[in-house]
């Protein structure tokens, strides 16, 4: 060990159970150590069962990415039996996975994020009417009168007196890296609470389509919300509307409330576009079909590998060779079958056996020269990747995609920075704000889809043919894969006598928060966390504002 | 009293007292409630120390095998709106998935309203404890979910069961819930325990039965095993909307059939709602848009006892314990009964044989008795 | 040899009788419309709901057949105590070793068909007996489990208080499940029972079958003495 450890556990606003023991030399991290310490094996609760269940289960994993597990559920089901679903079940999927990243991309930004970058106690400082000048010059959102500002300043003052400061007590308020000015603070404390209000509105296009959210409802080989334009329940043109409007406000919050803000706040954190780069490697899927799933070509997300930040040269991921995708244990708490801890594993041939070796609780510290984490090690082709908004957005750029090239330039003309800038922590936030502004307009896309196929006589929502288990083959083997909020996701899965034999998970969050290699390589979250600045090991916000940028999902990550 | 400025909000006692009530009636309530809460004698002190001195009631979250889905249908409530609740009507003081501070700071957080509001504050629990072993596989802080758990209920006023997970671990105890998932009520005794289940619940449930017991200052009435009866007294099936289709006995026979179109009753296609006693289809999800039934796809029983394992969910009946997903009771009977069959067609074969003289004798002895009566006298 | 000597003797009284094709007729309905709740036939129908109300009728039949069972099952328990020698729950419940040297030897000599000689009880021979107490076990199974999946939207006392059932059981579900999966039960019993009535009537020739319909069983002499009405 150098320097000295320090131990982040619970690091907070984030799903799940992450634990961060650092190494810290010269006011600089030197090494980094990220652990994920609640396992549930959902993997081995998977095996017998009935495959077409399986996108409840594994829906479970997450409750806030909730909905983008099913969905890969039933793609690798799907995939497995050779099931094509209608255009109609692939826009509503579409649909729904765009909402789940406008809604899950606000609540990080403004509930788990921003606490990173604003300090809410010095918004009470603040001038109301000069933080309505500032929120009407960089919006035409229209709550910024100073009569808005100054009653929420009331509220929170009130709040704050009484003592009881609830969410916000214990906050490294006050820390010389919170740069912004108390009006730019205040309009962030006012956004936190509209934004905590907008998100569920836009989620209840989930509730159209899945009957509910969290957790909405899927179907292998479509959805079950059947069109029926002519009845009362179904889809019908009163909830078509709907989807349209909730479409519409969630643009706007997005337009007129997150970039906005989120640019007025990187605006005074530039330095943080050279802070938390980390591995510099990136990795996509690709997802969002537009001609079906089977034809990438068509994708709105195209998926693509970038190494060492050269967005020159971008590599294709092939999930069923295995050669690329694989799981390694040997720093986890896991143990392979064959005794060898050493070798990587392709998901179809995975296994999850659990094997603690850590320390018998209450513990200080985790042996992090050993084992010391309930994570795998997913690689590709041996190369530790960063997976999520960044590389997404870096593979749209470097497939030269104009969508992603007209946002991404906007962003930083706006900031002035250069496109370096983007691989660090800033850029990671950054591109978070820019694929939800993406994914609002490709929602109404999607919808409009919709509605012209239905138009056009189409009303088919599932293919049944293979719903039934008996007229499968003996054995069949799948992969689906989808692009979760937080990065490249799939679930491989093989099915025998019509039940599940193995299932696999290798998820965004175990991609970049898992432990290192065999080889020693360290995932994303480590890399990152490399000589990231901290002014005060007591009050470590800089380790915050890195990891949180990749948005952690610990129940994901190990499931 | 401290003084009252309008910066501040009223305790529960200076609100009692500036509506005209005495301190003796204020006592009394204490009592009264210290005694429904079923509390011992030097509860009453604490919980007169409570409301004389906690504007807001302190809380406590706690986070173990969970998927947080709860917390994220929490904040979806409408009704009441959930930064009302938060600013107004409860300190939320600990909860990993909102609070500002992280590592000891957070730990600290928790550990002084631990102190402070000892006996006072409300503790809700989100996710199943881990109960195997030492507790390694729920660590949090360094400590076992167990631990923590333990340490956390001791000084609670009352617990809250947050979703199936709290309730009856939900997904991670399903068969073979290999990290022996536990739920709280098995854990913790002698508190008073809120159920609320649900895979969520419903966010306006959740928040519902917050504010109840904050607003009145008790628990509401709870049900045979402990959920609050103003949502789980009904099953799905008794408020469902599709019940005539049930009742004339039209239904969806696979999704997206002509049926299903219709909005037929979905109970041939594995809706468990006839089982399942939550508030769906009366409150309906985030903020009465829709639920599960209305959007085509059955009710998967998700705030029933081991949901999971209660067999497929695109079949009726249920699988049954120890005999594979595809086993289900008919199966079982249909092949029982034609054993029985089978053995019947054995034994009368066999009766013919093994009972052939005894059969023929019984006959005989007929005939004979025949005979004796045609000719009496031979 | 002497001619076999029948005496015609009175098993089964009136209330035994309208008891049992009570219960005959209750099961069966039970079965069929339980079946049928478990597992609704296909209808492709165009109706309107509102034009029919066929599954209501099933559980309708279901519910009225359930308590018709119900109540001819507690007055039979009555009647074990009011009726006569044959209708006694002696017959049924196991008091003492004798009924158990009976149950093994009937099971040798009936079931199993090993040669020695035959058992003729007036009455229900022990192992009979022993199989009505078990189906009567699992008719009080089927009625608290039954109960207890009305109670909770029950407004009657009388069904409120079997509320206790599903937490017992942790949920509908399971309370539901065995309520189902009991069906086979009665199934297998009836299947089991009917064909023995028939063997007894073929192999013994005492008129078993038509006992339950006037009451009289034709009994030998020899037996009637040996097993002489108290
Ligand atoms: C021999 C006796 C009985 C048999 C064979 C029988 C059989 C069944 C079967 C197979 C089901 C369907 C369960 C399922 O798969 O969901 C059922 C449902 C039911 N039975 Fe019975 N049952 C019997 C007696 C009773 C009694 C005595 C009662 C109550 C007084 C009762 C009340 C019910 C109820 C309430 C249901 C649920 C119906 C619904 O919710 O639609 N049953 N029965
Ligand atoms: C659902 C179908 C049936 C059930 C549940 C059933 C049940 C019973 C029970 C409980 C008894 C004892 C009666 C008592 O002592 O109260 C009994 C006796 C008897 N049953 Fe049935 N029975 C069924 C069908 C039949 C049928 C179809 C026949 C005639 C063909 C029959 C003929 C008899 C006879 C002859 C006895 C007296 C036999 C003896 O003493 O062992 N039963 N039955
Ligand atoms: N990592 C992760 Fe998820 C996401 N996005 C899932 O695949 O958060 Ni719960
Ligand atoms: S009960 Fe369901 S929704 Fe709630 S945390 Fe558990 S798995 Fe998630
Ligand atoms: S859809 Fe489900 S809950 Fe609704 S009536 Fe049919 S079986 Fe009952
Ligand atoms: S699945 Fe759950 S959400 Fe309601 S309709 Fe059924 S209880
Ligand atoms: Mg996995």
């Amino acid at each position: 060990m150098s320097g000295q450890r320090i131990v982040i556990d619970p690091i907070t606003r984030i799903e799940g159970h992450l634990r961060i023991e650092a190494d810290i030399q010269n006011g600089k991290v030197v090494d980094a150590y990220s652990s994920g310490t609640m396992v549930r094996l959902i993997e081995e609760i998977l095996r017998g069962r009935d495959p077409r269940d399986a996108w409840a289960f594994v829906g479970r994993v997450c409750g806030v990415c909730t909905s983008v597990h099913s969905q890969t559920s039933v793609r690798a089901v799907e995939d497995a039996l050779g099931i094509v679903i209608p255009p109609n079940a692939e826009y509503v999927r579409n649909l729904m996975e765009c909402a789940q990243y406008m809604q899950d991309h606000v609540i990080h930004f403004y509930h788990l994020h921003a606490m990173d970058w604003v300090d809410v106690v010095n918004a009470l400082k603040a001038d109301p009417k000069k933080t309505s000048e500032i929120a009407q010059s960089i919006s035409h959102w229209p709550k910024s009168s100073p009569g808005y500002f100054s009653d929420l300043q009331k509220r929170i003052g009130k709040f704050v007196e009484s003592g009881q400061l609830g969410i916000f007590a214990n906050g490294y308020w006050g820390h010389p890296a919170y740069k912004l000015p108390a009006e730019v603070n205040l309009i962030g404390l006012a956004h936190y609470l509209e934004a905590l209000e907008w998100q569920k509105e836009i989620i209840k296009i989930h509730t159209i389509f899945g009957g509910k959210n969290p957790h909405p409802n899927y179907l292998v080989g479509g959805m079950a919300s059947a069109i029926g334009l002519d009845d009362a329940s179904g889809i019908n043109a009163e909830r078509l509307a709907y989807v349209e409007t909730l479409i519409k406000q969630g643009q706007q919050f997005i337009e007129q409330v997150y970039i906005p803000d989120l640019m007025a706040i990187a605006s005074y954190y530039k330095d943080w576009g050279a802070i938390g780069g980390g591995l510099g490697n990136y990795m996509v899927y690709g997802d969002l079909p537009t001609n079906g799933y089977n034809d990438p070509s068509g994708y709105k997300f195209p998926g693509g590998v970038i190494l060492d930040k050269n967005i020159n040269e971008i590599y294709d991921v092939d999930l069923r060779s295995d050669t690329e995708v694989q799981e390694f244990i040997e720093r986890s708490w896991y143990e392979h079958e064959d005794g060898n801890s050493a070798k990587g594993l392709h998901p179809w041939q995975g296994e999850t056996r659990l094997k603690y070796t850590g320390p018998k609780p209450p513990y200080e510290n985790l042996p992090v020269e050993e084992k010391y984490s309930f994570l795998k090690t997913p690689r590709w082709k041996g190369h530790a990747m960063e997976v999520g908004p960044l590389a997404r957005v870096l593979v749209g750029y470097a497939r030269g995609r104009d969508e992603f090239k007209e946002v991404v330039d906007r962003a930083l003309k706006t900031l002035d920075v250069p496109v370096t800038a983007l691989f660090s922590t800033l850029g990671r936030t950054a591109a978070r704000g820019l694929e939800a502004q993406l994914t609002a307009i490709w929602a109404k896309e999607f919808y409009d889809m919709l509605i012209t196929n239905i138009k056009n006589g189409d009303d088919r929502m599932a293919n049944t043919d293979l719903f039934n288990p008996e007229r499968w083959p003996k054995q069949a083997q799948g992969v689906g894969h989808t692009e979760a909020p937080r990065g490249a996701l799939a679930h491989w899965i093989v099915i025998e006598d019509q039940k599940i034999k193995n299932y696999q998970l290798v998820v965004p969050t175990t991609w970049n928060a898992s432990p290192r290699d065999p080889e020693g390589k360290l995932s994303a979250y480590e890399a990152a966390l490399r000589d990231t600045p901290v002014a005060d090991p007591e009050q470590p916000v800089e380790i915050l504002r890195t990891v949180h940028s990749f948005d952690p999902c610990m129940a994901c990550a190990v499931h | 009293m401290a003084p009252i400025t309008p910066e501040r909000r009223l305790t529960y006692y200076e609100e009692l007292r500036h509506r005209g009530y005495s301190r003796r009636d204020f006592m009394k309530f204490c009592t009264v409630m210290a005694a429904y809460l079923g509390l011992e004698a030097s509860g009453t002190a604490q919980i007169t120390k409570a409301l004389m001195n906690t504007p807001r009631i302190p809380v406590i979250w706690l986070h173990f095998q969970e998927c947080t889905c709860c917390s994220e249908s929490f904040i979806r409530s409408s009704h009441p709106i959930v930064a009302d609740i938060i600013l107004d009507k409860i300190s939320l003081d600990y909860t990993e998935t909102l609070m500002a501070a992280s590592g000891h700071a957070a730990e600290a957080a928790m550990q002084k309203t631990m102190k402070d509001h000892y006996g006072e504050y409300v503790l809700c629990v989100e996710g199943s404890v881990s109960n195997y072993g030492d507790g390694e596989y729920c660590c949090i802080g360094g400590k076992s979910s167990k631990q923590i758990l333990q340490e956390a209920a001791a000084g609670a006023k009352a617990i809250l069961a947050w979703g199936s997970c709290a309730c009856n671990g939900c997904v991670q105890a399903a068969k073979p819930n290999p990290t022996q998932a536990t739920p709280i009520h098995k854990l913790v005794k002698g508190k008073p325990i809120i159920k609320v289940p649900g895979c969520p619940p419903i966010g306006e449930v959740m928040a519902g039965t917050l504010v109840h017991l904050v607003t009145f200052g008790a628990i509401p009435e709870l049900d045979r095993v402990g959920r609050p009866k103003a949502f789980y007294s009904k099953r799905v099936h008794d408020s469902c909307y599709r019940r005539p289709y049930y009742d004339a006995g039209l239904f969806a026979e696979t999704f997206d059939d002509e049926n299903a179109k219709k909005g037929y009753c979905l109970y041939k296609v594995g809706c468990k709602g006839p089982m399942t006693y939550n508030a769906c289809g009366v409150i309906k999800w985030n903020n009465g848009v829709s639920y599960p039934i209305q959007s085509g796809h059955g009710c998967i029983g998700c705030s029933e006892e081991n949901f999971w394992d209660n067999g497929p969910l695109y079949r009726q009946m249920s699988s049954f314990p120890g005999f594979g997903i595809e086993a289900n009771a008919d199966k079982v009977g249909l092949v029982a009964a034609g054993a029985v069959g089978a053995g019947i067609a054995v034994h009368a074969i066999a009766t013919n044989i093994q009972k052939r003289r005894l059969i023929v004798d019984v006959i005989d002895e007929g005939k004979k008795a025949e005979k004796e009566l045609d000719n009496p006298l031979s | 040899m002497k001619g076999q000597r029948l005496r015609r003797v009175f098993v089964w009284e009136l209330p035994v009788r309208i008891f049992h094709w009570l219960n005959v007729l209750a099961i069966f309905v039970l079965c069929v419309t339980g079946y049928l709740i478990g597992n609704p036939p296909a209808l492709l129908s165009g109706a309107e709901a509102s034009n029919r109300y066929m599954f209501g009728i099933i559980r309708f039949l279901h519910f009225t057949a359930a308590y018709i069972f119900m109540f001819n099952l507690l007055f039979r328990v009555y009647w074990s105590i009011a009726g006569n020698k044959y209708a006694n729950w002696r017959n049924f419940v196991p008091t003492n070793g004798r009924y158990f040297t009976e149950i093994f030897k009937v099971l040798k000599i009936d079931i199993f068909l090993q040669r020695g000689k035959e058992h003729m009880s007036v009455g229900h021979n022990a192992l009979a007996g022993f199989m009505y107490f078990v189906i009567f076990l699992a008719s009080l199974f089927m009625v608290v489990t039954g109960l207890g999946l009305l109670a909770d939207n029950s407004t009657w006392w009388f069904t409120r208080a079997f509320i206790w059932v599903p937490a017992f059981f942790g949920s509908d579900f399971a309370v539901r499940n065995w309520h189902h999966a009991f069906m086979w039960l009665f199934i297998i019993f009836t299947l089991i029972h009917v064909y023995l009535v028939f063997y007894h009537d073929y192999v013994e020739g005492r008129g078993e079958i038509s006992s339950m319909g006037g009451g009289w069983k034709f009994i030998e002499e020899e037996q009637f003495q040996a097993e002489k009405p108290e």
